[in-house]
């Protein structure tokens, strides 16, 4: 039986004994390794939404503004740009931004550039692309999430509202090229280009607007690459196909097993190193604390970014084979994700073994908060309900126990939740304490009884008081955190039953408006606690308008406190309001806040430079790598365990040959 | 309906079922013999299966107890019951330990859990012994729904031929043509998720086979000297089915009913994988090792238990079955009387 | 022959047929395109971004019945879709099927052909092993290790394979491809080790009650007692009568060459047909997984009509009227 089987493992073993997943000959270049747990669904910067499309497109595209890398509170760069605007008011309620471009900034060649005229292969970002950008925002054919909140700037939803009627009206306008479609579409008020910068103005003072500069969907793209790119004729998509300005571009891209950056030979900061641009190059200061761990030095102050030459990403969809690579040396940061690795960062400290192979570790608190809601449409558990309805979710709110919660399932990391803004927030306060978000069985007994379900009992039926708790992930792992979470209900008697669906029922269910509980989170796109308040602003209501407020949490004094805080500075007045906000909450629950994550990362002893972020950052250029080091230490932790297969072979051996024998005698 | 009302139900078909059986074995000398036969050659295996049988059916018989003025809202099996009130602990724990595998604070039940505890602080042993319930489930449900329609439509195909034959061809061979695997998923991601869905999926992706088996055995019999004779004295069709052929069927329904067992049990745990599983199945608890083999050092008992108890029972399940076709085998079979 | 052969692919594509009207059924009727929209699209995506989305799929079509274009309706768009192979775009990520499917296709034949190449050698030689020395330790050792084998989920199989292989013993990695010649072998050694492991049992024991089965009949007996050698008797004899039954269970396995090991490709992280088909599982990319089933029921139906012909040449007794 296992003579084939160790045949066939010693052949294999003989040429392919080594479990090193890359070819001998890159070991010693100045490769980044990391792992990517999800394909990106596209590179089109318009479109993407989601950290997995943001880590490839941060780093080939560049946007105006950027995030200082090390310094926090999150601080704006310029990017693109020279300086980072000032609000100018225009009078009339109205507010400018002038965003100076740089001159001589070249897109990575590419052949897309032909469309622009024979042989091109290259071209410098001017205004336009950058108007061209932005045009896309607002063009319903390319579906860009966050036209809402661009449509603050004048004109611009009329754009696409022209846009589609244009093409609606008249066949031979939606066959034009894209940017004579854009071109014929008429100017928008608010995007001019005067004096080789752009003007951007604002109907209504929004200054959040900047942060929204510092994300990829205000990256410039070329009008030639969203023509070229089109799908037909063995091109690839635009949404598969990266044209940028950033320090690296696509080598390779088969995002279901590899992907590759490598270092953009035309990148400006290659080209004009006498600029010192500061998204180009090493920051000189941080925040305290940086200089000892080794990110702020004389010796990299200023330093032309980036450092490595190449990127390789590989696809990894299961944990197990991430965290056996990196403790093999072959990635040299990896995320912790979700549950896995407790031991080695129990209680965010390193496990002596790894702290002993030069492993480092470092947790972030994310910009993010993790909640069950209520849907307050609802007549059990929502507003109509009233004071029960009230009482039931300050009953329930009480019997969870988030500390427990990350404990089981995080392992800690975490810290939890008091109010829905996480720490690094402006509003957030460390002595805030949410009497809801406690756990007291006791009170909760009495406030279900006085809400009308004594021992969670429902008068009307005579049985327990039943909840659907509905979710669209069907997962194990999903599985096991709902359940911890109704038999914290059911200690109060409740029942809450989980109703698990597709991922598409789940939604149509929330869209009509006929959840009940829900389990969601929420990551910041910009460090602004307008981000996370207005989730709770009713015309964001989700059954209404379509809206991120899933909650359908609709509160006239809660709107009228968030119109007062959303546009202001972050001064005391402000701090006040929200303070009234968090007041208003605690006692209406619309929300159960749970937790806001910690993200643990490890990295290796020979990668330098590595500071966490919650925000989309293009960190890679900032990392730099010691090859020789990882190349010895790659061998030494890698030395295959030979015996076993010659115990095998062994005892295959001694198990046939007795039976050879004996037939050999016996028949022969 | 709820799951334990379904679950009472369930074990109380079971038990009739096997009633009938048992009483129709003792009555048949044949299958008297045939049973003795199987026991003899393979005692342990037997008493294994019989064992898990048992197993199941203590955790399908389930009621609430509503304490006077509280509404009790989980429902306790007779196996439930086996294991102390409240008997877990906050997280991990590994077998018999009497400290938490994370962070060493005592436990509550300290070198009481056998196999342990899961991320939940669930008693491992009690999971692993609860997943029987699910397997049986997965088997007996699936076999329920599969092998009467399978009969109905095989007999029927077999024995009446002509445009009938054609259609059930046409049927089988459509569904068996397509991978059973995508099928499956792909009909649970229609028909929603729970256990009764699952087990009508795998009902659609079986009763191909019980069909095959009773279609071509039914074609075989219908040429048969003592049918034709029937035939030929007047007996209705119905009754000559009802008398002649579906008796000579059920040896043949058995064999593939053990072999198919096991292929339903092991396919629960793929669909698991996928994530449109059975809630407490062995494949759940096998698939939760995917997190805990990535911790360090890792959590090996929830999936050594839940695979050893998957591997024994598909195991003593292969051995009977092995047993069951030598000695229900039509070759070595004597005509029936 | 030739008439057979004509009915035989008469019933192929009425197979056909059946199946892609179950597949529309399954697809379309029962699931709203819109949801696949907004999947596809994400929750934010404004309504005329959902409706361009439609128009672009095809989805906006009457699904059965439209009176005034009979042919311009869903049901239509889909058998003349999938007849002539021209397959659209993902539902999930807009890239086109047929691509995906020639960038799948190299990585899921490196896996399942050499696993195809070594299993059915190795499970008919250690059939005839076992049933050489039948009714000995030897034998009786080989049955019960092919039922043990056989008992173990898949999933374990693959879950230990890559603890004890990979992470302690470190003889291959973990997981991973690449089509680069220098470095795949050591890739396809884990899953091709593990595929085969679970597939060994069950051909083992198969296989070897073909031999056996055949070695008791008659011109087997005639021969042996004739004087003819054990040996003898089992490759001149034994073997070539009993390739019929072992065709049937290699005919069967054909379509997986090609649609790939789900659960390998998954695990390993190949990414063949069969990570494609898991991740349009996950993502609810129906026009994806509508394609792969179709596909692996075709090559199903073609591979029964192939195993028919080959019967009639394989054995010439067989006389298909």
């Amino acid at each position: 039986m296992k003579r084939a089987l160790c045949a066939a493992l010693l052949a294999v073993g003989g040429v392919a004994c080594t479990n090193d997943p890359y070819p001998s000959s890159e070991a010693r270049e100045r490769v980044l390794y990391v792992p990517y747990a999800q394909a990106p669904k596209t590179l089109d910067p318009q479109v993407a939404y989601s950290v997995y499309d943001h880590e490839v497109i941060a780093n080939v595209y560049e946007t105006p503004l950027e995030y200082h890398y090390l310094k926090r509170p999150y601080e704006l760069i310029p990017g693109l740009v020279t300086a980072v605007p000032e609000a100018r008011p225009l009078g009339d309620g109205r507010v400018a931004y002038t965003f100076h471009l740089r001159q001589g900034v070249p897109f990575a060649s590419d052949p897309s550039f032909e469309v622009g005229g024979a042989g091109r292969t290259q071209r410098e970002l001017v205004v336009a692309d950058l108007i061209f950008a932005l045009q896309r925002i607002a063009d319903p054919k390319v579906g860009s999430p966050v036209l809402v909140t661009f449509s603050k700037i004048v004109g611009l939803a009329d754009f696409g509202k022209r846009l589609a009627k244009l093409r609606d009206d008249d066949p031979a306008f939606a066959a034009l090229r894209i940017d004579e479609q854009y071109e014929r579409a008429g100017p928008i008020e608010g995007l001019q280009e005067i004096d080789g910068a752009l003007v951007v103005t604002l109907g209504a003072p929004y200054p959040q607007i900047l942060y929204w500069f510092a994300m990829p969907f205000t990256a410039p793209v070329p009008w030639e690459a969203v023509v070229y790119y089109d799908g037909e004729g063995g091109r690839d998509l635009f949404g598969e196909h990266a044209v940028g300005t950033g320090p690296f571009r696509i080598a390779h891209y088969q995002k279901r097993s590899r992907i590759v950056l490598e270092r953009n030979p035309d990148w400006y900061g290659a080209e004009h190193p006498e600029w010192r641009a500061p998204a180009a190059t090493y920051p000189s200061e941080g925040e305290a604390g940086d200089a000892e761990k080794g990110l702020v030095a004389p010796a990299l102050a200023g330093r032309a970014l980036p450092f490595v030459d190449r990127v390789e990403m590989r696809f990894e969809k299961e944990s197990i084979p991430v965290f056996t690579k990196f403790l093999q040396g072959y990635y040299d940061r990896s995320r912790i994700p979700k549950e896995s690795f407790d031991k080695a960062a129990a209680g965010g400290v390193l496990s002596p073994e790894m702290a002993s192979l030069g492993i480092q570790l470092e947790r972030t608190v994310t910009l993010g908060t993790y909640y069950i809601g209520f849907n307050m449409v609802d007549p059990v558990v929502g507003t109509a309900a009233g004071e029960r309805g009230r009482k039931l979710r300050q009953a329930m709110s009480l019997a969870i126990d988030a500390d427990e919660f990350l404990r089981v399932f995080l392992n800690g990391r975490g810290i939890p939740a008091q109010s829905p803004l996480p720490p690094g927030i402006f509003g957030f306060e460390e002595s805030y304490r949410n009497p809801f978000r406690s756990v007291d069985l006791e009170r909760a007994r009495t406030l279900l009884a006085e809400a009308g379900y004594p021992n969670g009992v429902d008068p009307a039926t005579g049985r327990a008081l039943h909840i659907s708790f509905d979710t669209g992930d069907t997962s194990v792992q999903a599985g096991l955190r709902y359940h911890f979470l109704i038999e914290s209900w059911r200690r109060l008697g409740l029942d809450v039953e989980v109703a698990a669906t597709s991922y598409n029922q789940f939604q149509d269910k929330v869209r009509r408006g006929a959840h009940q509980l829900y389990f969601w989170g929420w990551v910041a796109d910009y460090p602004d606690p307008e981000n996370f308040l207005f989730l709770l602003w009713s015309p964001m209501g989700q059954t209404q308008s379509g809206g991120p407020n899933s909650s359908n949490f609709a509160d006239p004094r809660f709107d009228a406190l968030f119109d007062a805080m959303k546009d202001r500075p972050n001064d005391a007045a402000r701090l006040d309001t929200i303070r009234a906000m968090r007041a208003l909450l605690e006692v209406e629950r619309p929300w159960i806040e749970l937790f806001h994550p910690e993200d643990y990362a490890l990295t290796q002893g020979w990668l330098h430079n590595v500071k966490a972020t919650g925000l989309t950052v293009p960190v890679w250029k900032y990392y730099d790598v010691d090859a020789a080091t990882r190349a010895r230490d790659r061998i030494a932790w890698n030395q295959p365990v030979r015996w076993p297969a010659f115990a095998l072979a062994g005892a295959f051996v001694l198990l046939i040959v007795p039976g050879v024998a004996t037939y050999l005698r016996e028949r022969l | 309906m709820e799951g334990h009302v379904l679950g009472n139900l369930f074990a109380a078909a079971l038990i009739g079922l096997a009633l009938v059986a048992a009483w129709r074995v003792r009555r048949s000398a044949f299958w008297r013999e045939r049973c003795a036969e199987i026991m003899r050659r393979r005692p342990i295996a037997t008493v294994v299966v019989a064992l898990y049988l048992g197993v199941a059916l203590l955790d399908s018989v389930a009621w609430r107890d509503a304490q006077p003025g509280e509404a009790s809202v989980e429902a306790r099996s007779l196996l439930d019951r086996a294991f102390p009130t409240d008997f877990r602990e906050r997280s991990y724990s590994a077998p018999l330990a009497s400290v938490e595998f994370y962070g060493g604070e005592p436990l509550a039940h300290p070198r009481r859990h056998l196999l342990g505890t899961d991320i939940l602080g669930r008693d491992v042993l009690h999971l692993a012994l609860g997943g029987a319930r699910v397997a049986l489930l997965i088997g007996g449900l699936t076999s329920l729904i599969a092998i009467p329609l399978a009969i109905l439509l095989g007999l029927a195909a077999g024995y009446f031929g002509g445009r009938i034959d054609d259609l059930v061809f046409f049927v089988l061979s459509t569904l068996a043509s397509m991978p059973s695997i995508l099928l499956l998923v792909a009909l649970i991601m229609v028909l929603g998720r729970g256990p009764v869905q699952v087990c009508l999926a795998l009902a659609v992706t079986s009763w191909v086979n019980f069909c095959r088996v009773v279609r071509g055995e039914t074609l075989k019999l219908r040429e048969l000297d003592y049918v034709s004779a029937a035939r030929a004295l007047g007996v209705s069709e119905l009754r000559i089915v009802w008398r002649h052929v579906l008796p000579n069927l059920s040896h043949l329904v058995v064999i593939t009913f053990v072999l198919t067992f096991s292929q339903l049990v092991l396919s629960e745990a793929i669909l698991s994988w996928l994530g449109v599983g059975i809630d407490g199945s062995w494949g759940q608890m096998i698939d939760q090792a995917r997190d805990e083999l990535a911790r360090d050092p890792i959590i090996a008992w929830n999936l050594v238990a839940a695979s050893t108890a998957l591997f024994a029972l598909i195991l003593a399940v292969n051995r009977v079955g092995d047993a069951v076709r030598d000695v229900l085998d039509p070759r070595t079979l004597r005509e029936p009387t | 022959m030739l008439a057979y052969l004509l009915r035989r692919s008469v019933w192929g594509a009425a197979t056909v047929l059946g199946v892609l009207l179950f597949l529309f059924a399954l697809f379309f009727l029962v699931t709203a395109p819109q949801d696949i929209a907004r999947r596809a699209l994400g929750e934010k995506a404004p309504p005329e971004a959902i409706a361009q989305w439609l128009t672009n799929h095809g989805y906006d079509k009457p699904a059965v019945w439209n009176a005034e274009h009979p042919l311009d309706t869903r049901l239509a768009e889909h058998f003349r879709r999938m007849l002539t192979f021209d397959f659209g775009r993902s539902d999930a990520d807009d890239v086109s099927i047929a691509q995906r499917l020639r960038e799948g296709v190299g990585p899921s034949l490196s896996v399942t052909l050499p696993l195809f190449a070594l299993g059915l050698p190795l499970a008919l030689s250690l059939a005839l092993l076992v049933a050489f020395f039948r009714e000995t330790y030897i034998d009786r050792a080989g049955v019960v290790f092919c039922v043990l084998a056989m008992s173990v989920s898949v999933l374990v199989y693959i879950l230990g394979g890559q603890f004890l292989l990979g992470k302690l013993l470190r003889w291959f990695p973990i997981s991973g491809f690449d089509p680069d010649p220098s470095v795949l072998l050591r890739f396809l050694a884990l899953p091709v080790l593990v595929g085969l492991m679970s597939h060994v049992g069950a051909d083992v024991r198969f296989y070897r009650a073909v031999f056996l089965e055949e070695s008791g009949r008659d011109y087997v007996r005639t021969a042996r007692a004739k004087g003819a050698g054990d040996a003898r008797v089992m490759a001149r004899h034994v073997l070539p009568n009993a390739l019929i039954p072992v065709l049937t269970n290699v005919v069967v396995e054909i379509p997986f060459l090609f649609t790939g090991s789900i659960l390998l490709e998954s695990f390993f992280g190949i990414p063949g047909l069969g990570s494609i088909t898991v991740d349009a599982i996950q993502s609810n990319d129906f026009a994806t997984l509508r394609v792969m089933v179709y596909l692996g029921a075709l090559l199903f139906i073609a591979g029964q009509v192939l195993t028919d012909v080959a019967y009639t040449i394989v054995d010439p007794r067989v006389r298909l009227g």
